[in-house]
């Protein structure tokens, strides 16, 4: 058996405010509650292999953004363990800690705040595989220039600063800064989120370029369901911390197993759907410091029966390749299917 | 029928201290009763400081150099200040993108409500309270009582942007003005917002202009879809019409940067280039350097082809080739 590329196994993680010297007093006096514990993350498991592009979908707090830096490396679990190449990150030694951390790189949404103001792109791009002796000094400017040439930038610009590039412009430097250090597999946290849409075309092209090119593993993350159904072999979804689905891409728009997934399909604007009626779902996101009961998805769930709400349901195989946490997935996977032939009949007339 | 609103040739520019900024340059608009009409552009093509100039509230040094905004058959620009105050919040609203700026955080929801109803009317403050009330439960606030006496900052994101909506329908204005209201919103309460905006404006007839840079919400939403690029319309028509057969190459680029469903993994259509800088705009057809059919034709400014209820402007239209 080939050993996958990251495996994250039961990954829970925990933010808790430390209280100051006042709030512990008042909370001593009473006056005031301790302060909650988010629970961002809740015994996810997540599998990468070589190769793959997984779209990591959800909403804002589903905890997306934290299940990147947990597997990034930039953040240790609060429980559960990651697994690089088979190897249990904690336990790596120091040398090899840096070498998976290397082979690991984010690319963030805002590229400006990731980019140092006062550094020019040479030194932005040239700096990490300099110290990490990938390259040698002499070497460095036309590593750039070719790092800067294949994220389609010209090279002359190697010694501007930051500010005097255009958004997607920076978007590209960020992306030639990661490939500076011949990663293995590139986070993109809402890479492309914050930039127009003639702009995401270009970098979502060059995302798919690079992965066929250097052979790159991508874990998308998006809360954009068209980006994520353009670019991904398999797609993740995420709601309050924990993974609710997971299939392969067509498998899970053509049909999806969850109600969540399913109202998010519902919702997501697209061009092709004219003069429609929005028929959202009810409520909003609770807050991650105190979740519902059972499945955390039920006070909105139409289909929500007295169980979910005493019961945790688990992330189970409900047909081939398919990953679903809820009680009743058989039956929405069925409805499901039997929506989309309606949906095809009525487009094909 | 006078339309609802008419805007002619308007022309917003920013004196700056490196040149004129042609924000808007040339902009007509028409809005009948009812009708949602769905302003769509990328950042800096001006479609913010269009809605800006209908409502007079373009700050100097940007000033409104030409042209003429109609409201109801009266002439808006160069309208007294005391006028537009009466109109505003009245007769037009405005839904801003961030409702965390528009909301007074030191100011209770029910008092920045009543204020705005007693702002337009001699209304007595328990019957003020009673409308900004019903005002939030119409926008579906659950227990909105109890939630009238709460402070923004107690508010979610969606919730305070269905404040902001509440707000501005306290008058039941004949015109809304949306500024890119639910694009910092997750899609669930994104839909939230678009069901309950789509219900107000068929049951009030109000007339609703929808700025947005994403096209797959005005294809559900708008009755009518305006393009705008470099501080023009560059295309409009009914939202079928448009999206199914856009004339304009930038309608059609758009169109196909959109990732489709039946086109996955495949290379999306790319608009190559960026924007131009609004210093530095091209002569003539502003999108000419990024486009594929330019020709020297369109160094000189390209004038509006109309067909039924589209117009265009553009000296070598697509036509026909639908993207499949």
């Amino acid at each position: 058996m080939t050993v996958s590329l990251i495996h994250a196994k039961d990954v829970s993680k925990r933010f808790t405010r430390t209280s100051d010297l006042a709030e512990r007093a008042a909370i001593w006096l009473g006056a005031m509650k301790p302060p909650g514990t988010v629970h961002a993350l809740d015994r996810v498991t997540l599998t990468i292999e070589k190769g793959e592009v997984v779209g990591l979908a959800g909403e804002s707090g589903c905890g997306k953004s934290t299940l990147g830096r947990v597997i990034a490396g930039l953040l240790p679990p609060s429980d559960g363990t990651v697994e690089w190449q088979g190897e249990d990150v904690a336990k790596l030694s120091r040398a090899e800690a840096r070498r998976m951390r290397l082979a690991t790189q984010i690319i963030f949404q805002d590229p400006m705040s990731s980019l140092n103001p006062r550094l020019r792109v040479q030194n932005i791009i040239g700096e990490a595989p300099l110290f990490h002796g990938l390259i040698k000094r002499a070497q460095a400017r036309r590593y750039v220039a070719e790092l800067l040439e294949r994220v389609g930038l010209d090279p002359d610009h190697a010694t501007r600063y930051p500010h005097q590039f255009s958004g997607g412009q920076r978007q590209r430097i960020g992306i030639a800064r990661a490939l500076a250090v011949n990663p293995e597999l590139l986070i993109c946290d809402e890479s492309i989120a914050a930039l127009d849409v003639s702009i995401q075309a270009q970098i979502l092209n060059l995302f798919m370029g690079l992965r066929r090119e250097l052979d790159l593993t991508l874990l998308f993350i998006s809360h954009d369901l068209s980006v994520i159904r353009h670019i991904s072999d398999r797609v993740v979804v995420m709601y309050l911390g924990r993974v609710v689905e997971t299939a392969a891409t067509d498998l899970l728009f053509d049909a999806p197993a969850h109600p969540y997934t399913r109202a998010l399909l519902d919702e997501v604007p697209t061009i092709d759907r004219r003069a429609r009626r929005f028929a959202p779902i009810e409520g909003e996101i609770p807050s991650p410091i105190a979740p519902p009961t059972g499945c955390h998805f039920h006070p909105r769930c139409r289909y929500a029966e007295p169980l979910c709400a005493k019961a945790v349901p688990d992330l189970r195989p409900v047909a081939a390749g398919r990953l679903s946490a809820c009680h009743l997935a058989e039956d929405i996977l069925s409805a499901s299917a039997t929506k989309h032939g309606e949906r095809s009949c009525a487009s094909a007339r | 029928m006078t339309p609802l609103l008419e805007i002619e040739g308007l022309k917003t520019h920013f004196p700056t201290a490196n040149g004129v900024v042609k924000a808007v340059d040339g902009v007509d608009v028409t809005l009948s009763k009812g009708e949602i009409l769905g302003l769509v552009g990328e950042s800096g093509s001006g479609k913010s400081i269009t809605g800006f100039s209908i409502m007079g509230l373009v700050e100097p040094p940007g000033e409104i150099v030409e042209g003429s905004v109609r409201f109801k058959g009266e002439e808006l620009v160069g309208a007294p200040r005391e006028r537009l105050r009466m109109l505003r919040g009245d007769r037009i609203a405005m839904i801003f993108q961030d409702p965390m700026m528009t909301l007074n955080p030191v100011l209770s929801i029910a008092t920045q409500m009543i204020e705005t109803v007693q702002a337009h009317r001699n209304t007595p403050r328990r019957q003020a309270r009673k409308q900004a009330r019903e005002a939030l439960a119409r926008v579906g606030i659950p227990s909105p009582d109890e939630r009238l006496d709460g402070y923004p900052h107690e508010f979610s994101g969606g919730m305070r942007q269905r404040v902001a909506i509440a707000i501005a329908l306290l008058h039941e204005p004949d015109l809304i003005i949306a500024d890119e209201p639910t694009t910092a919103l997750d899609v669930t309460i994104q839909s939230q917002i678009l069901a309950q905006v789509q219900k107000l404006c068929a049951d009030t007839e109000t007339g609703l202009i929808w700025i947005t840079h994403d096209l797959g919400v005005v294809a559900g939403l708008a009755h009518r879809i305006a393009v705008m690029y470099a501080g023009r319309i560059v295309e409009h028509g009914p939202a079928d019409a448009l999206l199914d057969d856009p004339r304009h190459p930038y309608t059609q680029g758009l169109i196909g940067c959109v990732p489709a469903a039946n086109r996955r993994g495949e290379p999306l259509d790319r608009i190559p280039g960026t924007a131009p800088a609004p210093l530095n705009r091209p002569e003539g057809c502003a999108f000419r350097p990024r486009c594929t059919r330019a020709s020297r034709t369109c160094e000189t400014e390209p004038h509006q082809t109309r067909d039924g209820l589209r117009g265009w402007h553009c000296f070598h239209p697509v036509a026909g080739e639908v993207p499949a």
